[in-house]
């Protein structure tokens, strides 16, 4: 059984020390009007640099470019469509992070590819494979103020939105990427809307190309929903564990009808989890099924988290893998 | 409605009292102090000293805008969470996370029981007091936000680490009141985040407030209020003051639905907005909130603190604020204010 420690989404971009706090001084001259455009860029694509070789170093086999050139990922995203503009800051679901929220003017369309530049310059410099993660569809539609005649709500909004994001699953899937994340947290809290996710999601599927498509949920409960997840159109199907005590239990009864990646380290917490508690909880969830993969993630993006923090969740999941690929 | 309690308070205050919702933007001198502070290059007192002519600065700048009620600006504080992280025993600053875009905070980490050692805001209050003849405003942050934006390490549970802050907090309000503060605003940013937790707030709301004779405002922004309302109202305070000018939702039409049944402190200022916004839209903001409570139970501030704005930025967006509020006035006096 072959176990892949992924790196979930976002990353501090930022540390504790003077030296990694590089990109926020390079952003606030930008801002000011201090340094150029190109200047900013180039203090992005360095910290990125650095963020892909901290994965790396920290023993992580795919790796994101910790979506450090976004504001926000729902800003970052629907500011890449026409008929959206840009308002007030909202809190991104219970966390302390807040989003720009998208208000809905006219018909969305995607004007170009939106992701594929951030990760063709990724890749270029990573050692490991690049993911790239996007929220959803439904997610994006959920946190958006529609004001358009054009969608009377959010299942025609999120069609809509769904089309454009298949774009960019295929052109990202042509350049490349051979893992494409689909965020999807919204639906935890909407579960009679599964089959809206279902639908939405199958343009995605059918844009995928030779890439596996994750499709990711967090920042809540997933267990009651387990079994519906699990019909998703989607390769592996990564979990938030953190949230979902009961949800290892479920999993170890049911088994997973796709490749399954627990979030195993809890994107939001000080603590780090030791790597023979992890190793433990992957045991258990899979004492009577075997799974030709398993992928180990933590619970969410680890943007949340101090940089120390994230790194040592990261070398955790690493050394849970040890563990349980050395176990005779 | 809520007048009468600041009449008691030996308060009297002009149809629409404006007031700034906290925090200030730090002169340039202050900020290099706090980085050379916490290099250790200077000394606690020389970095204090300049907080204090900070302070005046801005007393002096609301008094001369026209200001009704006051703030010290809190040009003594990092951020709203982390200050009261480093004056309580038991938690301790952890590393930056970002909470927008390039701003981060330093996440307090509870390491252990919390526990209210001293007076950390009275002395900035009392020294803010005795420069003005204005009544100025006291701003602590709450228990319910404080421990939603920290790491917790040793309670385990979310109500505990609540409580036991609202208790160790409600010894600083209590000092507040003691010192003479009257109006005292608890900053509850987190407000909305869990709607479910609304009753774990009202209690730790009550905690902080019960028995303490003070005019109580609860802050919040950026929040989904249509989660908490109308629920919220039932929290033991007299005024919400409320972000409602960035937002993209009419919260005030939202509000409609019950009736709005203590003091609003409506934001007209939207703080984080490139452009300076009009003295009439100001004006209009104000006059769209006043169907939901009467003119005698408005007040009017920014969304949020200002702090992250330019001295000049924030100074042009008060100065409009105060003459949207004067134009309101106007009209409310034409049309009988009813008060």
């Amino acid at each position: 059984m072959e176990f892949i420690v992924q790196n979930h989404s976002s990353y501090p971009r930022v540390g504790d020390t003077e030296r990694r706090q590089r990109l926020r001084r390079a952003h606030a001259a930008w801002e000011r009007g201090d340094i150029t455009a190109a200047d900013f860029d180039a203090a992005e694509r360095a910290e990125i640099a650095v963020i892909l070789r901290e994965q790396a170093d920290a023993g992580v086999d795919v790796v994101t470019d910790g979506q450090v050139r976004w504001d926000d990922p729902v800003s970052a995203v629907m500011r890449a469509f026409d008929g959206v503009c840009l308002q007030g800051l909202l809190r991104y679901f219970d966390t302390n992070f807040y989003v720009r929220q998208p208000v809905v003017t006219g018909r969305v369309r995607r004007r170009e590819a939106f992701t594929v530049d951030d990760f063709r310059q990724a890749s270029a410099v990573s050692q490991r494979p690049v993911k790239v993660a996007l929220p959803g569809p439904y997610t994006l539609a959920q946190l958006s103020v529609i004001d358009a005649a054009a969608y009377d709500g959010v299942p025609a909004l999120a069609a809509a939105l769904s089309e454009g994001l298949a774009a960019e699953v295929a052109d990202l899937a042509a350049a490349g990427a051979r893992l494409i994340q689909i965020d999807e947290p919204a639906i935890l809290a909407h579960p009679a809307d599964i089959r809206l996710l279902r639908e939405l999601l199958e343009p995605l599927w059918a844009a995928r190309g030779p890439a596996q498509l994750v499709v990711a949920t967090y920042f809540a409960d997933a267990e009651p929903l387990y079994a519906q997840l699990n019909s998703l159109p989607a390769d592996v199907l990564a979990l938030d564990l953190s949230c979902s005590p009961q949800l290892l239990a479920t999993i170890a009864a049911t088994g997973a009808s796709k490749t399954l990646a627990l979030g195993l380290v809890n994107g939001r917490t000080a603590h780090v989890e030791s790597a023979a508690d992890i190793a433990r909880q992957v045991e258990m969830a899979l004492h009577r099924y075997t799974l030709d993969a398993l992928h180990l993630v933590p619970s969410c993006g680890l943007e949340h988290v101090p940089r120390t923090t994230a790194r040592a969740k990261l070398h955790a999941l690493a050394e849970a893998r040890r563990l349980l690929t050395s176990t005779p | 409605m809520n007048r009468a309690v600041l009449s008691r308070l030996g308060i009297t205050l002009p149809l629409l009292p404006t007031t700034s919702v906290g925090s200030l933007p730090k002169p340039p001198e202050l900020l290099a102090a706090r980085s050379r502070y916490t290099m250790g290059a200077i000394s606690r007192r020389e970095l204090d000293t300049l907080a204090e002519e900070a302070t005046v600065f801005w007393l002096r700048e609301q008094e001369a805008l026209g200001l009704d009620v006051l703030v010290d600006g809190e040009m003594y504080r990092g951020d709203l969470v982390g200050f009261f992280a480093e004056e309580l025993e038991g938690m301790v600053l952890g590393g930056p996370v970002r909470v927008y875009g390039n701003w981060y905070y330093r996440k307090p980490v509870i390491q252990g029981p919390i526990r209210w050692e001293q007076p950390v805001t009275v002395g900035w209050w009392r020294f803010a007091q005795g420069h003005t003849a204005k009544p100025v405003k006291a701003t602590v942050t709450g228990p319910y936000t404080v421990m939603d934006w920290s790491f917790d390490e040793h309670y385990g549970d979310r109500r505990t680490a609540c409580l036991a802050l609202a208790h160790e907090l409600r010894k600083e309000v209590e000092a507040l009141v003691a010192a003479g503060a009257r109006i005292i605003q608890i900053d509850e940013p987190a407000l909305s985040t869990r709607p479910g937790e609304l009753p774990l707030l009202r209690e730790a709301l009550g905690v902080m407030t019960d028995g303490l004779d003070a005019y109580w405002i609860v802050h919040t922004c950026y929040g989904a209020f249509d989660t908490v309302y109308p629920g919220m109202l039932a929290l033991p305070v007299h005024s919400f003051s409320l972000a409602l000018a960035h937002a993209a939702v009419d919260w005030i039409a939202h509000f409609a639905i019950a009736p709005f049944t203590a003091d609003l402190c409506a934001g007209v200022i939207d703080v984080h907005a490139r452009a300076v916004e009009s003295v009439d839209t100001v004006r209009h903001r104000i006059e769209h909130a006043l169907p939901l409570v009467p003119a005698a139970g408005v007040w009017v501030a920014p969304d949020c603190g200002l702090k992250t704005r330019r001295i000049e930025d924030a100074r042009d967006q008060l100065r409009v604020m105060v003459a949207g509020t004067a134009l309101a006035r106007e009209q409310q006096d034409s049309g009988g204010s009813g008060i």
